[in-house]
């Protein structure tokens, strides 16, 4: 073998005979389609056949998820309020992968930031756009200090950021039960009327709500606007600017960063902070954004939209772009859902299909990282 | 496996008490050929020493005969029956220990705990402390065999590798490199019970080492390696250090002759050591009194002082592990001093703050290029302005065309073979990631350039290419701080050459009065 051998003869800009085809650094697009291809194809193969063996239709099944996502009347504005948050969530997960820093705890911080918004909101008082800004504020700044605890304990004592993310999670929910058993931070006051208390705040008022417009009969928040400008900006920066280069070195290899001026702490935590940011932004959107909850802040208010945006920036290979329609395709399946009932399948077994579903999308990313480690591992193997 | 033809060399020639004979064995790793048909006979009740510089080929020799890496050619002879060692269970049941380098403790268990550690049969706890106990006894080591690894000094460590080794009572003993974390005393204790081991028992040991006192001490032969072959055999009574060194280092050259061959030089004959006289320029860089220990607590700088001028290329020879990696993390601001200070052009500069280095303006071709030199899942144009990205950008927006053109420009100056700008660092060539590293250091027109074993793994092509840019880098007033564990590389191309042993300076000399003796002698570890 003799692929170590440098041909110093050889030209500039020459591919000597030992060199590998010629490499890009994106997998071809055909590559991709087939891939997805090939994992829906057969995910929605298994589901049929696991309705029809269970006594389904499986028919009904898929037109009931694409009627609930997109077909029936009003349902894919339902599925872009849906999607907002999925992809606030993502954009910040790009953030701290692109970085080298490890985030799934979106779940928690997304609640602290919806719960710091509520809290904001049912206690300050004043003009409405005031009033909005101090929540949105307090939404990001709450996902982000969720965050900077990992990012702190990473810094300070080496605590892998892997776990206490995780764990966080677990905590942030005990912290928002907390807060809901006292009137002076998020329960509702008991309304004459009413003889028991639950576990919600009060209403955000009219003048802090995000506007609702109207396509074709289709309703969601304006906020879907500014999550893609998000995802624009977050590509633009990541591919075009010193700080996202920078943030990429760091991730790709932390000591050549160092070495080059990245500071990792720096960076590193910043990353982080950011990341929460975007979760706890998420948080606020949905508790604006009138599709979740109305209006009203809850302890299980996160329903699982952190987890599911971290698949998103996982489908998404960490492009914040792919990130949008990823996140679009994601809220249809859990928009898509809500027809199910109807069809008079079993529950578990609709549960099984959406589950195929994501695994299908999961997948094709899977296979193409994988791929491209062990090509770039054995290019590394062939050369020492 | 082709049987080759027997040579009626010494060393491959049966005799009597032979526990191991290898006969012409070779392993390649691609180009490189790491044992080149090596004899080696190892005798009952002997101590044999295999002597040799980093990279000579000896670890892959006994790694062989542990059957960690399985040869390409040769024969080897176990107890005069020829075998196959395919894997360390095979060596094992063959009789064949080792004791490694670097310990495989763990250490929050107990000594007992650690030597029952990979025993397939039933654990008995009280058997293998008993075993433990009796061993420990029998050959003076003092291991209480209910005492914690942890809290073990490296010296005693060592001690519980041996006992693992000896539990299963192996006939052939390899110990690979086994003073290398221990005190002197400690070593002279290793030594007394290596002796007792051979002599009571009639074990056949290997003592693999770099240092020359511990071999001529040790041992009853000796045989030396170089560049994968053997160079040399005797009996260690009757040799000297200057022999040893001699053989290990290479032969005795002068030094024009040696610079000739090397092919740097015009054949004319006409350049006089006068003339490549050190420069006597502005101190550049200044290193003084560094001081650091490692994440082990081991001191690897021990007050380390060093000036470079201005046009002055400085060659650190050592052996390696000595101090030379961590002073390149200093200098790569990749590690911060615990005491001590480095200046450039004489300002000081924090050690160990991201990119303060490089902001000063020191280069660095680090040795593994992996690790702190390039990102390998960047484009080779990222690769070119890793360090300085605003030269492509402005107000923060980075210009694709400028970072193009700039790596256009670089891949044609310094001959980098690559598919164009865009390909990603990890589908070039090792030689050529090297090209990448140099050029981008060199265009941010340091002041200082430390150059870590910037020719390893290069072929002669890439090897005299790099040494061009070193030396025009140095004329250009550059100073120049050349790490290398290839002799030749350093006589070739420093002004001054200083022995770095045990993160300290073992000695210094010009390249004119260079004495090859000395210069083993000092990398060997040996008072000169």
């Amino acid at each position: 073998m003799s692929v170590d051998a440098d041909t110093s003869v050889a030209g500039p800009t020459t591919v000597t005979p030992t060199s590998p085809q010629v490499p890009s650094r994106f997998s071809s697009w055909s590559e991709i389609v087939v891939l997805y291809a090939i994992s829906i194809f057969g995910a929605l193969a298994i589901s049929a056949l696991l309705v029809t063996v269970t006594g389904g239709e499986w028919r009904s099944v898929f037109s009931a998820l694409l009627d609930g996502s997109l077909l029936a009347p009003g349902r894919w504005g339902t599925t872009i309020g849906s999607a907002t948050p999925l992809l606030l969530v993502a954009l910040g997960t790009i953030v701290n992968a692109k970085a080298g820093y490890v985030n799934i705890g979106q779940e928690g911080q997304l609640l602290i930031g919806g719960g710091a918004a509520a809290f904001v909101g049912v206690h300050l008082g004043g003009p409405g756009p005031i009033v909005f800004v101090a929540i949105v504020l307090a939404g990001i700044v709450g996902g982000a200090l969720w965050a900077g605890i990992a990012a702190g304990l990473r810094n300070w004592r080496g605590v892998p950021e892997v776990l206490t993310t995780l764990l966080l999670v677990s905590v942030a929910s005990q912290v928002i039960g907390l807060g809901f058993r006292s009137e002076s931070f998020l329960l509702a006051p008991i309304t004459e009327g009413s003889g028991t208390q639950v576990s919600q705040t009060l209403q955000m008022p009219d003048g802090v709500r995000i506007p609702r417009i109207t396509i074709f009969g289709n309703e969601f928040p304006v906020s879907v606007f500014a999550a893609v400008v998000f995802a624009a900006l977050l590509a633009l920066v990541l591919t075009r600017t010193v700080v996202g280069f920078r943030l990429r070195m760091l991730g790709a290899n932390a000591r050549t960063a160092m070495r080059s001026g990245v500071d990792s702490v720096r960076v590193g935590s910043a990353a982080m902070l950011i990341s929460g940011g975007f979760a706890g932004l998420a948080g606020t959107v949905m508790l604006l954004g009138g599709d979740f909850g109305g209006y009203r802040f809850s302890p299980g208010f996160s329903i699982n939209f952190g987890w599911t945006g971290l698949l998103v920036a996982l489908v998404a290979r960490e492009r914040a772009l792919a990130a949008v329609a990823v996140s679009f395709v994601f809220a249809s399946l859990m928009t898509g859902s809500g027809f199910l009932a109807a069809t008079g399948v079993e529950r578990r077994i609709t549960d099984v299909v959406q589950a195929l579903l994501v695994l299908a999308l999961l997948i094709p990313p899977a296979v193409l990282f994988v791929r491209t480690r062990r090509r770039a591992a054995a290019a590394r193997e062939a050369r020492t | 496996m082709e049987p080759l033809v027997t040579t009626t060399s010494s060393a491959a020639t049966p005799v009597a008490d032979e526990a191991v004979r290898l006969e012409r064995v070779t392993k390649r790793y691609g180009a490189v050929v790491a044992c080149d048909a090596v004899d080696l006979t190892l005798r009952r009740g002997a101590i044999h020493g295999v002597l040799g510089e980093n990279g000579a080929g000896k670890s892959t020799l006994m790694k062989i005969l542990i059957g960690l890496v399985t040869p390409d050619g040769g024969r080897v002879h176990i107890h005069g029956q020829q075998c196959d060692i395919d894997d360390p269970a095979t060596a094992a049941k063959l009789g064949i220990g080792m004791v490694h380098q670097h310990f495989s403790l763990v250490d929050p268990l107990t000594v007992w705990e650690n030597v029952a550690l990979g025993e397939e049969a039933r654990l008995r706890p009280a058997q293998v402390r008993t075993r433990v106990a009796e061993i420990s006894e029998k050959y003076g080591l003092g291991i209480d065999p209910d005492a914690t690894v942890g809290d073990l000094t490296p010296g005693l460590r060592q001690r519980v590798e041996i006992i693992k080794c000896l539990r299963r009572d192996p006939s052939i003993v390899i110990f690979d490199e086994p003073t290398s974390v221990l005190t002197p005393e400690e070593s002279a204790q290793l030594f007394t019970t290596l002796r007792r081991v051979v002599a009571d028992e009639g074990r056949a040991v290997a003592l693999v080492s770099h240092k020359l006192d511990e071999v001529l001490h040790a041992t009853d032969e000796i045989t030396i390696m170089r560049s994968g072959r053997v160079v040399d055999r005797t009996p260690t009574a009757g040799t000297t250090p200057s022999d040893l060194a001699k053989a290990m280092v290479g032969r005795s050259v002068s030094l024009r002759s040696e610079r000739a061959a090397f092919g740097a030089v015009a054949a004319t004959d006409t350049v006089t050591l006068e003339e490549v006289a050190a420069p006597d320029g502005p101190v550049v860089l200044t290193v003084t009194e560094s001081r650091l220990r490692g994440r082990d607590g081991d001191i690897k700088l021990d007050g380390l002082s060093v000036r470079v001028r201005a046009g002055e290329i400085l060659g650190v020879a050592g052996v390696e592990g000595n101090g030379q990696d961590e002073l390149v993390e200093v200098l790569s601001s990749l590690a911060r001093l615990d005491s001590g200070e480095v200046t450039v052009s004489g300002s000081p500069v924090v050690t160990g703050r991201a990119g303060a280095m490089a902001a000063a303006g020191v280069a660095v071709i680090p040795a593994d290029r992996h690790d702190s030199g390039v990102v390998l899942d960047m484009s080779i144009a990222e690769n070119l302005v890793l360090v300085e990205p605003s030269q492509v950008a402005a107000r923060g927006l980075m210009d694709p065309g400028r970072m193009r053109a700039h790596a256009t420009r670089l891949i044609d100056e310094y001959e980098i073979a690559c598919p164009g700008p865009d390909a990603p660092m990890w589908s070039l060539s090792g030689g050529n990631q090297q090209r990448v590293v140099l050029a981008r250091e060199l265009s941010c027109e340091p002041v200082v350039l430390v150059a870590a074993q910037p020719t390893r793994g290069l072929d002669v092509g890439a090897i005299e290419f790099m040494g061009s840019q070193i030396r025009a880098a140095a004329e250009r007033g550059v100073a120049v701080l050349l790490i290398s564990s290839e002799l030749e590389e350093l006589l070739e191309l420093s002004h001054r050459i200083i022995v770095l042993s045990d993160g300290q300076i073992a000695g210094e000399m010009q390249r004119d009065e260079v004495d090859m003796d000395r210069l083993g002698l000092l990398m060997g570890g040996s008072a000169a």
